[in-house]
């Protein structure tokens, strides 16, 4: 809403944004009925929103069939390409990859893997498995928590039997916070389980949930492709989830003040040439896949903020990972240390 | 609990797309284009360069024997039936061909990818499969050799039990299959009676 603001305010910008609001309030069965609602009902032709994978792909058969498109502003876990989906936030290449680059030299490459049992733990960490295995490491153990679960004495008990030197953690909300939890107490009890031997990484969380694990989440690592600089205050946005659906309302304002009426078939050749102004900095969008070439930075949360321990400028998308390159991603073989 | 990577590194790999010109072959291409592959489009004639191809989708509804420089069913590459009409004439040509995978005209926003893998992963089986068997097959037209080697060895004084254990531990020993130990026995046996005969000469 900010971004329409700007948007709206911005005299070099001859278009004016409606917004057309729908809240599924997180019940997955209304996201394709307020997205058909949107399309059919008003004039809007581009939506922004979902957060879950789950609710992309509840909307996709909704946006083939009305001729709209999603502007997606979270990180998701890759393998999906489709026309009428402009991927805005990270995919695999640009972030458990380049944690996994970051972590393995540092703190080892043997892992325990979690996740919230849905779409975006399952293959995030599928990746992960196969990254941990490139590295020459093991997967301790990978286990899964219905959505909302908050009992994890058993993951943290496993975690204390098999040692690994990182854990990847694909939970959201609620469990994901009683699972920092628990972590911190096995950290006051076995120094191994502290956060500059042994850290949490978590590739989907932003500012807006540190509030949530204060005071438990120190050292621990998260990736993203926008930190929120608390120097900077209200004028940026607070996190990357919201710095990239800012970046989306810029972009689309952008092609619309060239081409009013632009559809999602006009978006390849829009995208082509073009790139955008945004607090993400200066963004292209791959006019084949529809994902965005973006930042990648690995952050150590201190406190209410991130501190960037690490930073790639431009990270060209490869939602299929297929240029990845075991030996560009961890070194040549035989160089790492035998225990 | 360690393993192999299974990251799919399809970037770069080259496919061709055997279909007359067709928003099918559009669709295809983009989304072979978004996984990083290189795309050819071609009809009625696969180039001579097909040989070098990761994969070839290719038309079922339009195709024929000749236009693939290979005999149906031995194609060195994964294949894709692109099946429009499903008559049952035309899918037993596209069963012909032994395609890996399959995609159903009209082709929309998704599917390439997971036809991909799955070509990809039957065609490597199939391959597998055709090399133990022809690996079996070859061995078993091996046995007249082990039955002559172990009696040849038995020649020498062993029982049969004892020749063939013997066998075994040459095999071991030279660290050969059987078989080749087998056609080394008989060479060596051929050569002594050689040797023998050309004394008795």
């Amino acid at each position: 809403m900010n971004a329409i603001a700007a948007v709206n305010a911005n005299p070099a910008l001859p278009i004016e944004f409606v917004p057309v609001e729908r809240d599924p309030g997180a019940n997955i069965e209304r996201y394709a009925a307020g997205c058909a609602d949107i399309l059919d009902n008003s004039s809007a032709r581009h939506v922004i929103g979902c957060v879950t994978s789950w609710s992309r792909k509840e909307v996709i058969p909704t946006l083939e069939r009305a001729g709209g498109t999603l502007w997606y502003a979270c990180p998701y876990e890759g393998f999906e390409a489709n026309d009428h989906v402009v991927y805005m936030h990270a995919c695999p290449n640009q972030q458990i990859v380049p944690m996994m680059a970051y972590v393995v030299p540092r703190f080892g490459a043997n892992g325990f893997l979690l996740g919230s049992n849905y779409i975006w733990g399952w293959e995030t960490n599928r990746v992960a498995r196969d990254l941990i295995a490139d590295a020459g490491g093991k997967v301790l153990g990978e286990r899964y928590l219905p959505l909302g679960e908050t009992e994890v004495s058993r993951l943290v008990a496993e975690i204390e039997a098999t040692r690994p030197d990182f854990i990847l953690n694909n939970l959201i909300g609620t469990s994901s916070y009683a699972f920092f939890r628990a972590y911190a107490e096995l950290g006051r009890r076995d120094p191994h389980f502290r956060p500059e031997s042994c850290p949490i990484l978590s590739c989907n969380l932003t500012e807006c949930e540190l509030a949530a694990i204060a005071g438990i989440g120190d050292g621990h690592l998260s990736a993203g492709p926008y930190f929120h600089d608390p120097a900077q205050g209200a004028v940026m946005p607070a996190s990357s989830f919201e710095a990239a659906a800012h970046a989306s309302v810029l972009a689309l304002a952008e092609i619309l003040a060239v081409k009013p009426d632009a559809q999602w078939t006009d978006l390849p050749d829009m995208f082509a040439g073009r790139s955008f102004r945004s607090p993400l900095g200066d963004i292209t969008i791959d006019p084949q896949t529809q994902h965005a070439t973006l930042p990648v930075r690995i952050g150590r949360i201190e406190g209410t903020a991130f501190a960037t321990v690490s930073h790639l400028r431009s990270v060209a998308p490869d939602p299929y990972l297929s240029h990845y390159d075991r030996s560009a991603t961890f070194g040549r073989p035989g160089l790492r240390v035998i225990s | 609990m360690s393993r192999l990577s299974h990251i799919p590194n399809l970037g770069g790999a080259k496919a061709f797309v055997l279909h007359r010109q067709h928003p099918t072959v559009q669709a295809i291409s983009r989304q072979l284009a978004a996984i990083g592959l290189e795309v050819h489009d071609c009809w009625p004639d696969l180039p001579a360069d097909v040989l070098a191809g990761d994969f070839v989708f290719f038309d079922v509804d339009m195709g024929f024997d000749e236009q693939f420089p290979w005999a149906p069913g031995a194609a060195p590459m994964p294949l894709i039936a692109l099946i429009g009409s499903e008559a049952p004439g035309r899918i037993e040509w596209a069963l012909s061909h032994k395609a890996d995978a399959q995609l159903v005209k009209p082709i929309g926003n998704s599917g390439v990818y997971s036809a991909l893998l799955i070509a990809r992963q039957s065609f490597e089986a199939r391959q597998r499969l055709a090399g133990e068997i022809a690996a079996l097959e070859a061995r078993v037209a091996e046995r007249q050799t082990i039955v002559r080697a172990v009696g040849a060895l038995s020649a020498q004084g062993f029982d049969d039990e004892r020749a063939y254990a013997q066998l075994r531990s040459l095999a071991m020993g030279w660290q050969v299959s059987l078989e080749e130990a087998a056609r080394r026995v008989m060479a060596m046996t051929r050569e002594e009676e050689g040797d023998g005969q050309s004394r008795h000469a």
